[in-house]
């Protein structure tokens, strides 16, 4: 049972690396997303592709192979060109092709909360003089994130199993931890048993929470918290 | 009076359906016209083709001596409000940012003012203690008196009614007829397609009758209602009276 233990600790201390690295990914990923999606809604035909082609290629290529090829096979080509470059920290393409990664999804998950916001709401705001992008801005993203809220928390859930993938580039986070343990000690059973555990104990509270959030939003549809508080005061007046 | 739409040749088409099949029309300044007709008759595209909510296939509208345009169409559109069926208030904010939004965003008029403006405006709809409020926690009747105000707002010269009762529970529909009947004796200009023969009898200074794709007639509502010419007006009519 210690040793069972014992490789819990081990890969444990690969959680804030893992941590670090789907957090800073998922901001990247909305931010990003969130351009690409205007990009596929635009009017314009060449911003429009330029997001279609960044996505397909994106979701086409598993992510450990992006991340070999950043990590590894971008440095080689550019020494064998003779510009003399290294990652500092192998952390740093890591991240990259995580934020990219999520980019791409959370486009496609934005892009279809945008379209699920009624068509109506674009007019009323257009037909008060707004331009489109005004609109964009003040009434259709802010209704269309709402929506996809819970989609997020998804996206980061399943982008902390897939940030797993960068322990082949050398990133040292909960997944390599293990695997040096076991390289160190044979102890594999107990390593990666360690390192499931750990997983989990991040994704299924993170999970709960997710559904938590979904419930609440589901039995008071369209209510923002400044909405509940007018409700409660309501509710006391009453 | 002079003219403050102009609507010349107008023709719209979605695909291969021929929707609005020529149309000409004027409206004066300060008139009231209700339009009337069967559903499909293309009075809600007439409607959405003013302020360019749809693109005509052909023809032009001309507002306030402009004609209007891609490059217009938002300046014209702030001189030119509109109420529609669904309300379409913006559900995450409050009745008075609802109304505030326009006079703030595209206007440039300080908090302060706009939000003085939505307040004398409520009052006037009388739906002062609801500024506060969320659109969801509204009645029909309350959230379409709260589109009104949204539309006053802008202090636009002309506003658009599509269908502004249609949504509506039946109890509901007379609150909000009553408010849009002060508006058209208040001076603005009104384009308002109803179904709501005894309004349109009442209020218009002119009723226009569409159906599919013509104006078929028009007249003031004792023309139209009591000695309709055409055989497709009176037979529209014998259906609805």
């Amino acid at each position: 049972m210690d040793l069972y233990f014992e490789g819990f600790l081990v890969a444990l201390q690969g959680a804030p690396m893992t941590i670090g690295v789907s957090l800073i990914a998922i901001i990247a990923g909305v931010i990003l997303g969130l351009i690409l999606a205007l990009m596929k809604l635009s009017g314009s035909k060449p911003l429009r592709a330029v997001s279609t082609c960044y996505i397909e290629i994106i979701r086409g290529t598993p992510m450990v192979v992006q991340a070999l090829i950043l990590a590894y096979g971008l440095p080689q080509l550019l020494q064998s060109n003779g510009i003399e470059f290294r990652w500092p920290y192998l952390i740093i393409p890591a991240v990259i092709v995580c934020g990219c990664n999520s980019g791409a999804y959370v486009a496609e998950v934005i892009r279809s909360g945008i379209q699920a916001v009624d068509k109506g709401q674009m007019e009323a705001a257009r037909s008060l003089g707004m331009t489109k992008s005004k609109a964009m801005r003040l009434i259709i993203i802010p209704q269309a994130l709402k929506i996809v809220l819970p989609a997020f928390g998804n996206e980061f859930v399943s982008l902390i199993k897939e940030t797993s993938l960068l322990s082949y580039v050398g990133v040292v986070e909960i997944l390599r931890k293990g695997a040096l343990w076991n390289a160190a000690t044979f102890n594999t059973f107990q390593a990666y048993i360690g390192v499931a555990l750990v997983y989990m104990l991040l994704t299924i509270p993170l999970s709960k929470l997710i559904k938590y959030f979904e419930g609440r939003m589901a039995t008071d549809k369209d209510l923002t918290e400044k909405e509940a508080k007018y409700l409660e005061k309501e509710a006391a007046n009453a | 009076m002079s003219n403050i739409i102009e609507v010349k040749g107008l023709k719209k088409d979605f695909g291969h359906l021929h929707v609005l099949k020529g149309i000409d029309e004027a409206i004066a300044e300060k008139e009231v016209v209700c339009i009337i007709g069967p559903s499909g008759s293309g009075k809600s595209t007439f409607l959405r083709c003013l302020n360019r909510l749809e693109i005509p296939t052909e023809g032009e509208i001309i507002v306030d001596g402009a004609v209007l345009s891609e490059k217009n169409e938002n300046e014209i559109r702030m001189e030119m409000g509109m109420v529609f069926q669904q309300f379409n208030l913006f559900p995450h904010m409050s009745v008075l940012d609802n109304i505030t939004i326009g006079p703030i965003e595209v206007k440039g008029v300080d908090k302060e003012t706009a939000k003085k403006t939505a307040m004398s405006l409520l009052e006037r709809v009388g739906l002062a203690d609801k500024a506060d409020a969320y659109p969801s926690s509204l009645s029909g009747g309350q959230k379409q008196r709260a589109a009104i105000a949204r539309t006053l707002a802008m202090n636009p010269k002309i506003i658009l009614f599509d269908e502004p009762t249609s949504a509506l529970d039946p109890e509901m529909v007379g609150e909000v007829l009553d408010v849009m009947k002060g508006l058209a004796h208040s001076g603005m200009t009104l384009v308002i397609v109803t179904h709501e023969m005894g309004f349109a009898k009442e209020v218009a200074d002119r009723v226009l009758f569409m159906d599919e794709g013509y104006i078929i007639e028009q007249g003031t509502p004792d023309e139209i209602f009591n000695h309709p010419k055409a055989d497709r007006t009176k037979s529209f009519l014998s259906k609805v009276l």
